[in-house]
């Protein structure tokens, strides 16, 4: 890994560095010391003359050096010795001190903590196992983000420039641990780091808040490594264009993604209604969803959402009146009748009279500035207490206040598109399987959202695909040998043959094939992908079942198969069903 | 109900029955340790065996590596007891008993971890 050794470098070169000064200080004493010492004359017990040879006087020194004492040994000193061991203590004590206090001063280096930081980073991605994403940007949507691949049990690996946002993520109690390095996601040796080469990558995230970084992440992360899916916060016009030339990225605007919403609200209401319902949003009512009436809107706020908001609704053929403190040049002249009016100032009772409130059927506030959104609710509803309201909420932290204004539908920014982000990341299917949806036409989609209900009474399921294997684990000595599973089968709870686990299957892939909303009768191939929805127990269960083939034996044909060779030889001796197995069978015809 | 676990486990809990009768009692007093219950503890548990084999589950695995061992200590003790001895008779020294009522002990513990890995996959599989 070339990360890796060039960060060992770094560490070395640090360390080399700050100890050459103390190595070299602390090898001259020793030498002085231990040398002196050995050249002083000495006497024996008896008086003789002696030298201590120069093991001894090492010994002397190491434990002198830093304890100051531990007798004379092997003779009681001369008074030379005495002289010549004062000079020592003085130098090796001078010299350790000096030597410790590089280290401590080495220890807290930010360069060599930086480089550590790196390096454990780089090992901890290393050793993922499991499918992981890139996020690069640890804001409100990356944190949203991270929190939903946690409730999903997946696994993300975090970088971002700033260091309180990485001190936050550690405190953070994600299912997975979720390695984060505090580093610039431009450089492609942060990128290398962060795993964009691991075999068990999927995609890299990029939602940093400025749209250099996002363009140089996205072109670095193309060229270091071309098979991955790039997932990137959308910009301006100019940076969309510089992106289309990398290829393959995927952009996410927040206002599209709720544009698009807002208008599969209106065309599709249950549809809608149901995909909110599958990322978790416990406010839906899938039996009777409220789609945003027609009519006259007002618009407050002309930016970026207001933009999108006012295409979807004009394709839907909905007057608009639009209030912005701003002149858009160009976009002036359908004042009037036909399109709606177009008002400039500030949103107050006057201007939202003149926008023809009262008798509109919603309003939009959709500035960036929250308390000004606030404020033009409050406004609205003075005017028209009985408008559909349709809020913007751009900072996370206002949201007690947004929840206590009571708007019919609150817009956040970052957690539209941290869905958005979580849906396309765990459902690569995801796409194909709305607009197979959308063309089924609504008497599917009914049945599905019936399913679901029924299937998931709980609400909030969990995502996740499973793969068959190819071949079947096949229960040893078993006559009646399984090729084919029904989805009906491989869906019955363990421990009640009849009951069915709390799981949906979505999408079957085979080959490059998908098969949508397969029903219970499906039959399951070898190899076969299924994507399904369900609870947690569910995707415990069906994941066990799945690699038991005692279990998987069992949920098929309502026997237990003979486990070892002597019943297995019994039960061909003598064939006989087991009072489970006509239970069972009395239960499936009933 | 299922045929195979009525006759598993009844032959299992047999032999830790067996097993726990033979090794009770002084541990070096021969006439507390009857070389019939020592023979028939193994005699059971070599069925026991012979009944797990050929089972791939993980559990199964399991219980046929415990059941291996009781065997193996079982088989140690009988034949030091018939070496030493001279045919099992209830005359034989302190010393010697010691060390097959010791093997005995080492048996039981792992017929317990046997019939305890059974208990537990069948209150797992819950029905």
């Amino acid at each position: 890994m070339p990360s890796a050794t060039s960060d060992l470098d770094r560490v070395a070169a640090v360390v080399l560095q700050f100890m050459r000064g103390p190595i070299v200080v602390l090898l001259s004493v020793y030498a002085i010391g231990i040398s002196g010492m050995a050249l002083m004359p000495g006497q024996d017990a008896d008086g003789n003359p002696t030298r201590m040879n120069l093991f001894h006087a090492f010994y002397f020194f190491t434990y002198s050096a830093t304890t100051t004492g531990f007798g004379e040994i092997p003779h009681e000193f001369t008074d030379e010795q005495r002289l010549w061991a004062t000079v020592c203590l003085y130098m090796g004590v001078v010299a350790w001190l000096y030597a410790i206090g590089s280290i401590i001063r080495l220890a807290v280096h930010p360069v060599l903590l930086r480089a550590i930081a790196e390096r454990r980073f780089a090992r901890n991605v290393n050793r993922i196992s499991a499918p992981f994403f890139i996020l690069c940007g640890f804001g409100d949507t990356g944190s949203l983000l991270a929190r939903g691949l946690s409730d999903h049990m997946m696994r993300a690996v975090v970088l971002d420039a700033d260091t309180e946002r990485i001190k936050a993520l550690r405190l953070r109690n994600y299912r997975h641990k979720m390695p984060g390095l505090c580093a610039d996601g431009s450089v492609p040796r942060h990128l290398l780091d962060a795993g964009v080469q691991h075999p068990q990558c999927r995609a890299v995230v990029v939602l940093t808040g400025s749209d250099e970084v996002n363009l140089k992440i996205a072109v670095m992360t193309r060229f270091l490594n071309p098979r991955l899916r790039i997932i990137c916060r959308d910009t301006d016009a100019e940076h969309r264009e510089l992106l289309a030339n990398v290829g393959e990225v995927a952009l996410v605007s927040p206002f599209e993604v709720f544009a698009q919403q807002l208008s599969a609200a209106i065309s599709t209401p249950l549809l809608r209604a149901w995909e909110d319902w599958l990322v978790g949003d416990d406010s839906v009512d899938l039996e009777h969803p409220l789609p945003p009436p027609r009519g006259h809107w007002v618009l407050c706020g002309y930016g970026r959402m207001g933009q999108a908001l006012h295409e979807t609704l004009s394709a839907h053929n909905v007057h608009v009146s639009i209030i912005d403190t701003a002149e858009h040049p160009g976009k002036g002249e359908g004042d009037g009748e036909g399109e709606g009016r177009r008002i400039r100032g500030r949103v107050d009772r006057n201007s939202l009279q003149d926008a023809n409130l009262t008798d509109a059927v919603g309003l939009v506030a959709g500035t960036n500035n929250d308390e000004e959104n606030l404020r033009i609710l409050l406004s609205a509803r003075a005017v028209n207490p009985d408008a559909f309201l349709i809020v913007r909420q751009n900072r996370h932290e206002n949201e007690l206040a947004f929840n206590a204004a009571a708007a019919n539908l609150i817009m956040q920014p970052s957690l539209v598109l941290a869905r958005h982000i979580l849906l396309f990341l765990l459902m690569p299917t995801l796409g194909s399987l709305l607009r197979h949806l959308r063309t089924a036409g609504i008497g599917e989609v009914a049945e599905l959202a019936r399913r679901s209900l029924q299937q998931l009474p709980g609400g909030a399921p969990l995502l996740w695909s499973e793969q068959l294997a190819d071949p079947f684990p096949v229960v040893p000595g078993c006559t009646d040998c399984i090729d084919r599973v029904a989805l009906r089968d491989l869906l019955r709870d363990p421990a009640d043959r009849q009951r069915s686990l709390e799981a949906l299957p979505l999408v079957v892939t085979r080959g490059g094939g998908h098969f949508m909303i397969p029903g219970q009768d499906f039959a399951l191939d070898t190899g076969d992908t299924v994507l399904f929805c369900g609870s947690r127990r569910a995707r415990h269960l069906v994941h066990a079942n799945l690699n038991n083939p005692y279990t998987l034996h069992f949920l098929i044909t309502g026997n237990e198969p003979p486990r070892s060779w002597f019943f297995q030889w019994l039960s061909r001796r003598w064939p006989m069903g087991s009072s489970d197995a006509d239970a069972s069978r009395e239960g499936a015809t009933s | 109900m299922n045929l195979e676990r009525v006759v598993f486990g009844f032959f299992i809990i047999l032999a830790l029955a067996l097993n726990l009768g033979f090794v009770i009692g002084e541990v070096d007093n021969p006439s507390h340790h009857s070389p019939w219950l020592l023979f028939s503890a193994l005699m059971v548990g070599l069925i026991t065996s012979g009944l797990k084999l050929g089972d791939r589950s993980q559990l199964g695995a399991l219980v046929l590596a415990a059941s291996l061992v009781a065997n193996l200590l079982l088989m140690i003790a009988v034949s030091v007891w018939a070496i030493a001895e001279g045919g099992m008779e209830q005359t034989a020294s302190p010393e010697l008993m010691v060390t097959i009522v010791s093997l005995g002990y080492g048996a039981l513990a792992s017929n317990i971890v046997s019939v305890s890995v059974l208990a537990s996959d069948t209150l797992m599989s819950r029905r």
